[in-house]
């Protein structure tokens, strides 16, 4: 009888497609705007985005958001060193300047100092120049989205960030953060001079455990350190994210978009699933009257239910999934982040749908009356 | 109230077992000022072998009884047995299953299943008994080729005249074997030739699968006149309830009245 479920399901190609279509929206819907969220707070992350060589960051045991930080002391960075297990800890510089254009306007940009010996908190990738030119004066890497956003600007030109000479000697590739604004490289010395400090001026000390080095035995040696604390990449996305949700309106404002796409999600899907049922009903009706007991017609509705959601699914997913990889070309504005639990999440979110869509359809069939195959 | 023919062949009432027994049905819909009494007090016996016409005019209550005595809808009192057991004693569940195994149904509006073959409507009844998928189809195939459509198996309904449809609503109705076929206007939505040969298909069809067996039975629920010399029995119903007239004076005045048929038999309709 389950195949006869599968032909009834997919016999009427038109009212087929409607179903798996309406679901498809519902799945987008759900990914999507789920994948904006997550987007969204990825970029909130800044720098932690395109850094990726140090087991630790060492900020303020405080800290709860990457752009809100207390700068630590040079002497903070040499107890970092001091701890057995310590490979490497270098500074890492972020503030905001001003970068005046030539055409007389200004823009905000992000600039990151990092170390001009080991290059420590480096773009994650150059597509022009080398990483080595940063110990050249003045010099700046400038990501390259913010070509454009900088008045299309390339090797060799030169910039006036906060009033003080920079020259362009890289284009690289990295994530841009929350603002959007044009990311600017340049070494740890530079960057002070550009946006000058008073006496405390790194923003995170970036770590490397020694190989074979207990990590948890060089955190809690550095968690030993009263002003300090060893994040690892994910607490501090952690940290950073709960920031976002709790302290600002993103969280409330765009949790109620994402559940109102779920709602809009459930809603679309159960009703064409609830119609679809309805316009079967006396086939359902007929099946009752010769035969096929409750739990058959159960199984047969879950099973119709459970194909349109994998279907509907796949469709809508796979469009999320075009949609986010969009997102990923350099210098997209567009903010979305498919992780694989978000994929999970859907599809339960999707099964939930077209199961609440399934209920109202059970409950119709199973009340319904065989009697009425004789009208 | 009802004899059937001298000439039929058919064992004597007192011999045959009781396939059917209705005894002070009651059936109303909806309460109080506005409940209709669809069923008022009927009771009947239909015995194996017989091929019974439930006839009368249109809202008489010919429906509401077949569906009563196929447990289809539950009486509101009096008894409903079908081969000795009252549908209301039994739970839904319970209902279903009896009705799988001991009921076959032919509608008006031959219900099938739009989007699977002529093959897997007429195997519906068997799969849903768990029948393996292999031997349904092949049981399928067969009922089909009995009512001739044995070329058209893999055919849609849609792609199948009315009349085609109805014979596969047959084939589906008599592939499990019924005890008690009802056939619900079987022959209203088809012309009159295609009708007539519906109904012997029907007749025909019933005695070939089961053998001739006496502990079958056939109801028909129809308002065509001109398949009434078929019945061995006639009922008609009129407000509910049984009018007290022998077969063969409604039959003597359905002829009367509709003095026609399309290929009127050579010698009488077999009965």
């Amino acid at each position: 009888m389950f195949r006869i479920a599968v032909r009834m399901l997919l016999g009427d190609k038109s009212k087929y497609l409607s179903l798996v279509l309406g679901l498809s929206f519902a799945a987008l819907l759900i990914a999507q705007q789920g994948a904006i969220f997550l987007g969204l707070m990825q970029r909130a992350t800044g720098p932690l985005q395109n850094v990726g060589q140090p087991d630790f960051w060492v900020a303020d045991p405080k800290t709860r958001y990457v752009g809100e930080v207390r700068p630590l002391s040079e002497s903070d960075l040499l107890r970092v060193r001091s701890i057995p297990g310590v490979a490497w800890a270098e500074p890492f510089y972020a503030a905001r300047a001003l970068c005046e254009l030539p055409d007389t306007s200004f823009k905000t940009v992000q600039l990151f100092g990092i170390d001009r010996t080991t290059f420590i908190g480096q773009p994650p990738m150059m597509i022009a120049g080398s990483i080595e030119d940063l110990r050249m004066p003045d010099a700046v890497i400038i990501e390259e989205s913010a070509i454009p956003k900088l008045g299309g600007v390339g090797i060799g030109d030169t910039l006036r960030l906060n009033d003080q000479r920079a020259v362009v000697v890289g284009i690289c590739r990295a994530t841009s953060g929350f603002e959007s604004n044009a990311l600017v490289f340049t070494t740890f010395q530079n960057a002070l001079r550009y946006v000058p400090q008073p006496r405390n001026s790194i923003t995170f000390i970036l770590v490397k455990s020694k190989d074979g080095a207990d990590k948890a035995q060089v955190a809690a040696a550095i968690d030993a350190i009263p002003t300090l604390k060893a994040f690892t990449g994910e607490e501090l996305v952690a940290r950073n994210t709960e920031f976002i949700i709790v302290e600002t309106g993103i969280g409330i404002n765009f949790g109620i978009t994402v559940m109102l796409g779920f709602i809009v999600g459930v809603i679309v899907s159960a009703s064409i699933f609830y119609q679809f049922t309805v316009e079967n009903l006396r086939n359902f009706a007929v099946l009752k009257a010769v035969g096929a007991r409750s739990r058959l017609l159960i199984g047969m509705i879950l099973l119709q239910a459970f194909l349109v959601a994998i279907v509907g699914f796949g469709i809508g997913v796979g469009l999320a999934g075009v949609f986010s990889w969009g997102a990923r070309r350099p210098g997209a504005e567009l903010a979305a982040y498919f992780p694989w639990p978000l994929l999970i999440i859907s599809f339960f979110a999707m099964l939930f749908c077209v199961g609440a869509g399934s209920v109202l359809s059970l409950r119709r069939v199973l009340t319904l009356e065989p009697a009425v195959v004789f009208k | 109230m009802t004899l059937a023919p001298a000439a039929s062949p058919v064992p004597s009432a007192a011999r045959r077992v009781v396939a059917v027994h209705l005894d002070n049905v009651h059936k109303s819909f909806g309460a109080g000022k506005i409940a209709v009494h669809a069923i008022r007090g009927v009771s009947m016996k239909v015995h194996g072998g017989e091929f019974v016409m439930l006839v009368g005019p249109s809202g008489c209550g010919k429906t509401t009884l077949v569906s009563i005595i196929s447990g289809v809808l539950d009486a509101d009192s009096g008894k409903a047995e079908v081969f000795g057991v009252d549908w209301r004693s039994l739970s839904r569940d319970g209902q279903t299953i009896r009705r799988g195994e001991y009921i076959g149904f032919v509608f008006q509006q031959f219900n099938l299943i739009s989007t699977v073959t002529a093959l897997e409507n007429t195997a519906v009844p068997l799969l849903i008994r768990g029948v393996n998928r292999g031997e349904a189809l092949d049981r399928a195939a067969e009922c089909l080729k009995l009512v001739g459509l044995g070329e058209r198996t893999r055919a849609l309904p849609s792609q199948l005249s009315g009349g085609m449809q109805q014979r596969v609503a047959i084939a589906r109705a008599l592939v499990g074997r019924p005890r008690v076929l009802i056939c619900d206007e079987p022959t209203a939505a088809l012309d009159a030739r295609t009708g007539q040969q519906v109904i012997e298909l029907i007749k025909s069809g019933t005695r070939e699968l089961t053998g001739g067996a006496q502990d079958r039975c056939v109801i028909v629920v129809t308002h065509d006149n001109r398949i009434f010399h078929y019945a061995d029995r006639i009922e008609e119903m009129e407000d509910g309830k049984i009018k007290e007239r022998p077969s063969d004076l409604v039959m003597e005045e359905s002829r009367r009245v509709h003095d026609y048929t399309l290929d009127p038999p050579d010698e009488p309709a077999p009965k």
